[in-house]
């Protein structure tokens, strides 16, 4: 009798079930009651169950998204359990975003991490001994996609995210107090311009939007940023990662001479690389105009990847132990983070690069790295090159989870359109009927979408607010 | 002994609710009460209603419940609150006579059938087995019941304070129920410590009205009940504003030293939408004058409430308080203000049904749990009477969600978030505000009353006519169509129409008003509520759909329970501070658990699985 939770009429769910930027083929996945509607729109009529067929996915506007194979799994015959369809398309990282901002725009949700599994689970199409695997899963995967949007939500993007929700929890708390507090003698809403204060929000959504889509703040790739001293192979670095096969795909001009940037596709993953001057400790202002700008980089980055020139630094001919090589790899570090950060901790996931091994003899027997973080490079040979880009998807948790940074700065994309329309909605609530309740519910609603990136405002803070601001009470 | 199926003791707001509730549904009902004749007494300011409180009210209205009765025929002042903000916000406030109030409560109770009332202090429970059998009074009477329902207010320990005076009280002229409180203390209960407090009463013949603002009632007459008219209500009277100064801050500030408050003699902790007139003064210093309303106490007494100047001070720094302010400058102080502390319990030891958890059969309703205001006292007794009844007649509880009353949000927030502070109801606590309106009460509410067996024949045919007059709008406006050329429809929209329309469509634009909508087709005959109701529906269309869509999205969640066994500390991966948090609150079913605060999609995810293999072993465990 006692079937457990049934979860079949819960939310229909989306995710990519491909790692972001893999390969050729990028399959999404939806799973739930949804699905039949959801497919037909999207690609026309469906195939028979279990059967392969050929599809144009379309945008809204009947234009076309992309074109490949679509399979539909009726339920309980599928991995969920519910009914489940497949989309595999091709894969490129642009592609698969639309892909998913159509399926969110048609009613899905995009899919927490381990909810498919989740859901296989509790409608029985998983053994239950498994149990203990599926809340590991469930638990790793949402640490993960909270590392990672962490990660997105760094510097620049997470100030001016934040500095939103105060500006919108502050019109919400006079919007608010007029509402509940309509006796006093206080007109909450007097000294609040809320023309205004509601055009510059909704300048700020936009602006933040626009910014994030030009790829500056919040771009659906990685950033990462060479640094090291003047001759440790920076440059070289640059020019074999530019020159690999599916290499540039454009060239911005640097907007200061001194960081260049170049975008290019490293295994799939489109990336965004920036050179720095060299770093040296000097009181020249001009190079420490040089340093600053290396450090707003670093601000800015996924990633730091840190070029020494291991020959110069070792002495041709001399080897150390491993102890020895870890004790000077320890100072080394000390030394740039006080350059850098003035002793302050990087905060960035850093990789290690001993660059021109091609220059020691064959009587360096490297064997492992010093450090775990610590790659054997030549910018010359191109030796160590699959060695890094391994590091650094570990560092950047991307071949754990399909949930990786991309789809942690997709949701948060996601949230901000959603609350850049509530905030439009808001305003011309306003104009045509001033502060009453409607705009007060599209402030909260904006507000709500806020919190998906930054945490939820409760009612009971914003009364909080509300009392601590104001004199209120007869 | 006599038995009955439910106790219900004190005969506040909330007490009578629920022993009014409890006989309505057949149990045979019995209210102790240390006085019966402060039966239904207003102990703080004599108004009903209010922003988010005449919400509570309508719905109690809604249930069949008395308090929104007993307003309109007391009600000496009658006003609607955010009448130029939309209706979900609007609110309904009277101010009331309270002679008029407690006898028309008096009056009901002893009108009620299954219902004794009977005058003694109730000093024990009878408890066997973690269950609640009975109660035992002062004089060591025993009463037997299935159920238990302590409405007990601000009486259990509770401490008068005037200036750094202070002695035993459960209000102004009452002793506190001390034995009571010693006895729940030895109970499995958390207990806290409130505060709240009242200004000084003053002799409305020793007034200057001359100087003070009038301020009289509202034009239409609004009404509090759904079953009223404005042809019940008494004798109207006005209210006045008057206002503290800087001289009024002087007196407060020299007196402060000797303010219980603030030299560390209450520990309570008070509203803080409700500050005392000293804290105030204190926290806001910027501000060099505070609004007082003088409200009447009633027809027949000169006795004025000063709304906004409640005060612990002493007695000598209050007379100098009052004659400084405007009006009052010769006023005569009829009875000190003070602060009254009390114990309470930690809320989140309730169930949804406001049953405890440690002890069965026994419910908790009213300040007891936490709240202050007669609206959010009664809303409890109300669901604690209906539930004691159901458990009475082994019958399924009834309690309601947050997307459908007041109530569901009061109840869940008190036993989900629990509270710090007196907890007083506001619209900003609901969600769904615009689905939740004072006007549509009945509606969301009636027909569960009707099945509980609260709602009497006459409500119930005269709810149904009401449905019906609104179906019969409804099609009025989505069948009739207006072509170009109609003049009335024309001028109404102040520009000629373009093409055919239907009455809805037009309905929707703003400005575009229902009455003079259907004045302009000819139909002078509408009823005029059913047509508000048919006007907000289609105004608030899109709103209410996507409110609607967010309770869909949730309500698997909650059909979702939780057994109350469950030992959180057992589920693998949870952090231990989402543990102990689920461990505290015991939540009923997913939903709630989703609103603890700490408690992420994630950890609602391994809750859900555990749950699954949880229930997986037991069936594995009664079929092997």
């Amino acid at each position: 009798m006692n079937q457990g939770p049934a979860v079949s009429d819960l939310a229909t769910i989306v995710a990519e079930a491909t790692p972001a930027g893999r390969g050729g083929v990028g399959i999404i996945r939806l799973s739930g009651s949804g699905v039949c509607n959801i497919g037909k729109t999207l690609v026309g009529h469906l195939p028979a169950k279990r059967q392969v067929e050929t599809r144009v996915f379309r945008a809204a506007d009947n234009s076309v998204i992309d074109q490949g194979l679509v399979i539909y799994f009726q339920g309980p015959a599928s991995f969920t359990g519910e009914d489940v369809l497949e989309l595999h398309g091709h894969g490129g990282p642009v592609v698969m975003a639309m892909l998913m901002q159509r399926c969110i725009e048609l009613g899905a949700r995009q899919a927490r991490p381990g909810e498919f599994t989740e859901r296989a689970f509790l409608n029985n199409k998983i053994d239950l001994t498994q149990a203990e695997a599926v809340a590991d899963l469930i638990d790793s995967a949402s640490q993960a996609a909270v590392r990672n949007a962490v990660k997105s939500l760094q510097g620049a993007f997470s100030e001016r995210i934040n500095g939103l929700v105060v500006k919108v929890t502050h019109l919400r708390t006079f919007v608010e107090a007029s509402i509940d507090f309509p006796e006093e003698e206080e007109d909450f809403l007097a000294d609040q311009n809320l023309i205004d204060q509601l055009e510059q929000m909704m300048a700020e959504v936009i602006s933040i939007l626009s910014n994030a889509k030009q790829g500056v703040i919040l771009q659906e790739g990685l950033q990462l940023v060479l640094v090291g001293e003047a001759n440790s192979g920076k440059s070289s670095m640059m020019n074999l990662l530019s020159g690999q096969e599916t290499s540039i795909v454009t060239e911005i001009p640097g907007t200061t001479r001194d960081v260049i940037k170049e975008n290019i596709v490293l295994d799939g993953i489109p990336v965004r690389v920036l050179d720095t001057a060299g770093i040296r400790d000097s009181i020249d202002p001009i190079e420490r105009e040089g340093i600053r700008r290396t450090v707003k980089s670093i601000e800015q980055a996924d990633a730091v990847l840190w070029l020494i020139d291991w020959p110069a630094e070792i002495g041709q001919g001399q080897v150390l132990s491993q102890d020895a090589l870890r004790a000077f790899m320890h100072a080394r570090l000390i030394d740039l983070r006080r350059v850098l950060f003035k002793g302050a901790d990087l905060e960035k996931p850093l990789v290690v690069i001993l660059n021109k091994v091609d220059l020691l003899d064959s009587t360096h027997l490297l064997g492992d790295a010093p450090e775990p973080d610590t790659v054997y490079f030549s910018t010359k040979t191109g030796q160590g090159l699959s060695e890094m880009m391994a590091v650094l998807k570990e560092k950047l948790g991307l071949d754990i989870h399909p949930e990786g940074l991309f789809s942690a700065r997709r949701r948060h994309l996601l949230a901000l359109k959603v609350a850049s329309e509530h905030l439009q909605l808001a305003f011309q609530r306003l104009t045509e009927e001033s502060a009453g309740e409607l705009m007060a519910e599209e402030l909260k609603c904006a507000q709500d979408a806020l919190g998906e990136i930054t945490g939820k405002v409760r009612s009971d803070e914003l009364l909080g607010k509300i009392f601590s601001g104001f004199c209120i009470g007869k | 002994m006599t038995r009955f199926d439910v106790i219900v003791v004190g005969g506040g707001h909330a007490g009578t609710e629920a022993a009014l509730a409890a006989a309505r549904m057949n149990a045979k009902t019995l209210l102790i009460t240390q006085n019966i004749e402060t039966l239904g007494q207003m102990s703080c300011n004599p108004a009903i209603g209010g922003i988010g409180k005449s919400h509570l009210v309508k719905e109690i209205d809604a249930l069949g419940g008395v308090m929104a009765q007993a307003a309109d025929a007391a009600g000496i002042h009658f006003r609607v609150l955010n009448g130029r903000k939309g209706p979900a916000v609007r609110a309904t406030r009277a101010q009331t006579d309270r002679q008029l109030y407690k006898a028309f409560i008096r009056q009901k109770l002893e009108h009620q059938e299954n219902l004794s009332l009977f005058q003694q202090s109730v000093a024990d429970l009878i408890i066997e087995n973690n269950r609640v059998v009975g109660v035992i009074t002062q004089m060591d009477q025993q009463f037997r019941a299935d159920a238990v329902i302590l409405t007990v207010g601000t009486f259990l320990g509770g401490i008068i304070h005037v200036g750094l005076n202070q002695h035993s009280g459960g209000r102004a002229g009452d002793s506190a129920s001390n034995k009571l409180s010693e006895r729940l203390r030895e109970l499995p209960f958390e207990v806290g410590r409130l505060k709240t407090g009242t200004p000084p009463r003053i002799d409305g013949r020793t007034v200057d009205f001359s100087v003070l603002e009038e301020q009289p009632g509202d034009t239409p007459r609004p009404v509090m009940s759904f079953w009223s008219d404005a042809s019940v209500h008494p004798e109207q009277r006005p209210c006045y504003i008057t206002h503290t100064n800087e001289a009024t801050h002087d007196v407060i500030r020299a007196g402060l030293q000797r303010s219980p408050l603030y030299s560390g003699v209450i520990d309570g902790i008070g509203p803080r939408y409700c500050p005392s007139i000293e804290d105030k003064v204190v926290r806001f210093a910027d501000k060099n004058a505070h609004q007082i309303f003088v409200e009447p106490e009633g027809l027949n007494t000169t006795e004025l409430y000063p709304n906004g100047i409640s005060t612990s001070l002493p007695y000598d720094v209050q007379i100098d308080l009052i004659h400084s302010i405007k009006g009052f400058e010769n006023a005569h102080i009829s009875r000190p203000g003070y602060a009254i502390e009390y114990d309470f319990f930690e809320p989140r030891g309730l169930k949804s049904t406001l049953e405890t958890k440690p002890i069965e059969n026994l419910f908790f309703a009213g300040q007891i749990n936490g709240t202050t205001g007669y609206e959010e006292a009664a809303a409890q007794g109300l669901l604690a009477g209906i539930n004691a009844a159901l458990l009475s007649q082994s019958k399924e509880p009834w309690s309601p969600g947050r997307d459908q009353a007041y109530i569901g949000v009061l109840v869940d927030d008190l036993i989900t978030l629990g509270t710090l502070e007196p907890y007083r109801m506001f619209t900003s606590r609901a969600e769904y505000r615009l689905i939740l309106r004072q006007d549509n009460a009945d509606r969301r509410l009636t027909e569960t009353g009707r099945n509980l067996g609260l709602v009497d024949d006459d409500k119930w045919h005269s709810y149904l006519k009401k449905l019906q007059e609104i179906d019969e709008l409804n099609s009025e406006l989505a069948k009739t169509v207006v072509f170009p050329g109609n003049s009335a429809i024309d001028a109404l929209l102040e520009e000629p129409l373009g093409r055919e329309y239907h009455l809805a469509e037009l309905l929707k634009r703003p400005g575009v008003d229902i009455q003079s909508l259907l004045m302009a087709n000819g139909n002078t005959e509408y009823d005029v509520v059913a047509a508000e109701q048919v006007e907000i529906d289609i105004k608030y269309r899109g709103y209410i759909a996507r409110q609607q869509q967010d309770i869909e999205r949730i309500r698997a969640q909650h059909a979702l329970n939780i057994p109350v066994d469950l030992d959180y500390l057992l589920i693998h991966g949870l952090s231990n501070e989402v543990k102990q948090k689920l461990q505290q609150v015991r939540p009923e079913n997913l939903g709630q658990a989703s609103r603890i605060s700490g408690v992420t999609p994630a950890a609602l995810s391994l809750l859900l699985v555990h749950l699954k293999r949880r229930s997986e072993f037991q069936q594995t465990a009664a079929t092997g």
